[in-house]
């Protein structure tokens, strides 16, 4: 289970405090969802590349974020400073080893290369770091406020703001942007894009870094409040799937809203009715809308 | 795929593979001083059964599913809650486990198929499948619960199917084995088979020419189901207890792979892949051992990931290029009269 | 030949992508036995009514009969059960499978493993694809590939085949062949054959009656000398060129 969620008092305040109190810690959690999921709509939605891997990403660059500030005794927030960099790297190299090459295979071989590349990250970080979870000592962003009846957790309530400066930012980058559009050009139309002399190896690579890097800024956020363990990446990366199969390609806003309704389902089914039916919840929504509504809910492609 | 090859390599098949069904006959006799290699024996056995079967469903009809630890699991619960509770033998709770998940994946398998969903989102909703009954199966605590389930010890008994040695169950998955190869084999020369790699190939194509994509896929991934629920069965009397970490995503991720890089559609190819895979998995495991505990995943997925990357069609095609290769020079030196 | 007996009948099929009517209301007969024609510019949408009428697309409007039977937005396997099939124009290969087992899916359709072996040898006879027969799809080039389409297409035992562009792409003396064999599918077998070409010389070489369309509407109908000599026909295909 991800984070212990900040179980509402029960007595006075009764069911609706309960279940509003879930819906503001789920909106919360779900914009750094959202944040992941726009990761993996740049690798998935624009180049079709099929990663599983994402969700270790988040997990590797959690590891990054508990080194660096457990090491060099950096602020956790301010970690993606160091990450954001070094994780784009990261994706760039790995596109340019193994994601390259299998452009042209068929989507099978791309989910067994990357289905590799996952385990062997998990490898890498139960070699570095033991199986044992890890969590940072200290950050700054600690601490609760409280609205009214209701408790707000300093750390996520700074993730989630964080998170969707970071998705608004990025839009306007793929938006305003040359290699925004040059990324998008390539998206719609690949062969078009390389005749208006936009390198599509080159476009790919960014994009496969970039989508790889904004999982560092998510994973030094969700850092400031919770445990990782080598085994949560593939959690992360089916999650990200499913916000995805919610929003439906090709729309940012979509991915946010997405991304709130998996985070609110999520913490009402932890808070309400068993901690341990989070995943079961997001699973059948994820399910029931790829037998429902195989092209998301704002979906355009 | 057996209808590439020529009519000589079809005939020698069958020595080849009596040659090996021989040698895994007298395998367990050699190794029965070390239960250690007797499990990884059997592992690698169990493994190539449900690689094997995986290879309908995504080798010949090209469906990536990753959902094998839920049939598995379902079968371990069924064949396993049937022991502990009422004490029905295991070789009635092998076919029943088979048949729950036979229904279970018409559940799942029906929708799914019946809506088109296809390549990627088919695969990440089988894998969701399996969280989903794994935390439902620990959610339901008549049945599941987060502790073990133990089946009563019984020393040698056929009737519980409890051993204190591992031949036995090495055995009883040889025949699965046998089982599920020789389904696949036949499968590769019947109306299914080549409806399967068809729309495996080419969906839309396969329809205007008469193939029922949805039923065959369905087909297909009842059969795999079937075996899976055998598998798992036995399963559970091989570790003597159940616990809903028997619906693993890990391990369907492992199926899968190993059916990929045994080469899709080659119905000896996973079988292949699982026993130089896995049993290098479990070398690299007990040779490395304690200090360097996970060494051997990231040594393992490094193997996977270059085989992946140089031999897209597989292990299975590769000893197949191997074998015309030799044949070709061994022709070429001396040609028969 | 011709018996003016409708084995396929088309009332009104309209198809939209979006804001784009690709098949605007059309209506048309194909008549048991004879030798269609199905003409238009690029982009007039005679693919996209080829995938209505086989079901690999629903229709928004319209109806098809087949043989006297609804047939509009039925399962494209059913629909082959019948007894129609179709080639593609961006060839749709069963890449891993070799020539005859690809032709042996289609003759599955109505024989069983008894007698499906003797279908897949015709076929491969009739085809002329004996000396590739054990060859994969992947390494055929284009023009043995389209054969092979029409081989599997007929090993189904259809009543009426569609052939989307089966000539586009080949030079002289493999159209011609092409022809030839079109020519004797429809006189030996009796097959009714629908063709979509671009090659004027094909279609008017072996279609008895031509139907055209321009953006997705049905302009005009008739033998070839008729619709080599209509006003529409000509302004549609200048029209098009004079963009250019
Ligand atoms: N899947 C689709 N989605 C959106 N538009 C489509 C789709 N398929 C076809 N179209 C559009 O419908 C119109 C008709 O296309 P269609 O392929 O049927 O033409 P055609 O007559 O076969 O042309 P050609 O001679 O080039 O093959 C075109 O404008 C095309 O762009
Ligand atoms: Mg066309």
């Amino acid at each position: 289970m991800i984070g212990s969620q900040p179980r509402p008092e029960s007595s006075q305040g009764g069911v609706v405090q309960a279940v509003i109190q879930n819906i503001i810690n789920g909106t919360m959690m779900g914009c750094i969802y959202a944040l992941i999921t726009l990761g993996l709509s740049l690798i998935f939605g624009v180049m079709n590349i099929v990663n599983f891997a994402h969700g270790d990403f988040v997990m590797i660059s959690m590891y990054f974020t508990f080194w660096a500030s457990s090491l060099w005794a950096i602020e956790t927030v301010a970690t993606p400073l160091i990450t954001f960099p070094f994780l784009f790297l990261f994706g760039i190299l790995t596109y340019y080893l193994i994601i390259h090459k299998t452009l042209r295979e068929k989507y099978v071989i791309q989910i067994a290369i990357t289905v590799g590349l996952m385990t062997f990250l998990r490898a890498v970080a139960q070699l570095l770091w033991k199986a044992s979870p890890r969590a940072i000592s200290y950050s700054i962003v600690q601490g609760t406020f409280v609205i009214g009846n209701y408790t707000i957790m300093m750390s996520r309530f700074t993730s989630a703001v964080v998170s969707v400066a970071v998705i608004y930012l990025f839009s306007l980058f793929l938006n305003h942007t040359w290699q925004g559009r040059a990324i998008r050009a390539a998206s719609d139309d690949l062969d078009a894009a390389s005749l208006m002399g936009i390198s599509y190896k080159w476009t790919y690579a960014l994009a496969f870094g970039l989508g790889t890097a904004i999982t560092a800024i998510a994973g030094g956020m969700l850092m400031t409040f919770q445990q990782v363990d080598p085994t949560m990446g593939l959690r992360f990366g089916l999650l990200s799937f499913c916000i995805l199969a919610l929003a439906g390609l090709g729309t940012t806003l979509g991915i946010i809203i997405s991304g709130v309704i998996v985070g609110i389902a999520e913490s009402l089914a932890m808070g309400m009715w068993d901690p341990r039916a989070s995943s079961l919840v997001v699973y059948m929504i994820f399910i029931l809308v790829l037998w429902l509504k195989p092209r998301g809910l704002f979906g355009r492609k | 795929m057996q209808n590439l090859q020529t009519m000589k390599q079809k005939r020698s098949i069958p020595y080849t593979a009596i040659v090996l069904f021989i040698i895994a006959l007298v395998l367990p006799i050699l190794f029965r001083r070390s239960q250690y290699n007797l499990i990884l024996l059997t592992t690698v056995v169990m493994y190539g059964v449900l690689a094997t079967s995986w290879n309908i469903i995504g080798g010949m009809a090209g469906q990536f599913d990753l959902a094998a630890g839920a049939y598995l699991g379902l079968g371990a619960f069924t064949s396993g809650t049937l022991l502990i509770r009422w004490d029905i033998t295991p070789w009635l709770g092998m076919p029943a486990g088979g048949l729950i998940a036979i229904g279970f994946a018409v559940l799942i398998g029906y929708p799914l198929f019946r809506f088109r969903v296809r390549e990627v989102w088919y695969a990440l909703s089988s894998a969701a499948l399996v969280s989903v009954l794994r935390v439902a199966f620990l959610m339901w605590e008549e049945v599941g619960g987060p502790t073990e389930r133990y089946i009563p010890y019984h020393d040698w008994s056929f009737y519980h199917l409890r051993f204190s040695s591992y031949i036995p169950f090495y055995y009883i998955m040889l025949i699965l084995l046998v089982i599920a190869l020789f389904i696949n084999h036949w499968l590769s020369r019947r109306k299914l088979g080549y409806y399967l790699l068809a729309l495996g190939d080419n969906e839309d194509a396969a329809e205007i020419l008469g193939v029922n994509a949805q039923a065959c896929k369905l087909k297909a991934l009842m059969i795999y189901a079937f075996i899976g629920g055998m598998v798992g069965g036995l399963y559970a009397c091989l570790y003597g207890f159940i616990h809903p970490k028997f619906f693993s995503n890990t391990m369907s991720l492992e199926v899968a792979i190993l059916g990929i890089v045994g080469g899709m559609g080659i119905t000896y190819g996973p079988l292949l892949a699982a026993a130089i895979l896995v049993s290098m998995r479990e070398f690299l495991r007990a040779s490395l051992g304690g200090q360097m505990q996970s060494l051997y995943l990231g040594i393992y997925s490094f193997v996977l990931i270059i085989i992946v990357l140089f031999k897209p069609q597989g292990l299975g095609a590769l000893l197949r290029d191997i074998y015309s290769r030799l044949n070709y020079i061994f022709r070429k030196e001396s040609p028969k009269p | 030949m011709v018996n003016n007996k409708a084995i396929l009948k088309i009332e009104g099929i309209t198809k939209r992508f979006g804001n784009l009517v690709a098949v605007d209301n059309v209506s048309f007969e194909i008549y048991k036995g004879e030798v269609l024609g199905l003409i238009g510019p690029n982009g007039a949408g005679k693919t996209t009514l080829f995938n209505t009428i086989t079901g690999l697309l629903l229709a928004d409007g319209g109806k098809v009969y087949f043989k006297n039977q609804d047939i509009t937005n039925e399962k494209p396997y059913k629909i082959c059960k019948l007894g129609m099939s179709r080639t593609f124009q961006v060839t749709q290969s069963f890449i891993s499978m070799s020539v005859e087992d690809a032709v042996r899916v289609g003759a599955y359709n109505r024989h069983d493993e008894r007698k499906v072996e003797d279908q897949v040898n015709q076929m491969i006879e009739f085809f002329g694809l004996n000396a590739i027969r054990k060859k994969k799809c992947e390494e055929l080039g284009l023009a043995p590939l389209k054969r092979v389409e029409v081989a599997r297409a007929m090993a189904t035992d259809p009543d009426l085949l569609l052939l989307d562009e089966a000539g586009a792409g080949l030079n002289a003396s493999e159209m011609s062949e092409l022809m030839e064999m079109l020519k004797e599918i429809n006189r030996e077998k009796g097959t009714t054959l629908c063709i979509v070409e671009h090659v004027m010389k094909m279609v008017m070489g072996i279609c008895q009656r031509i139907v055209v369309l321009d953006y997705g509407e049905l302009i005009a109908s008739g033998t070839p000398e008729q619709i080599s000599s209509n006003q529409k026909v000509i302004e549609a295909y200048l029209g098009k060129r004079a963009v250019k």
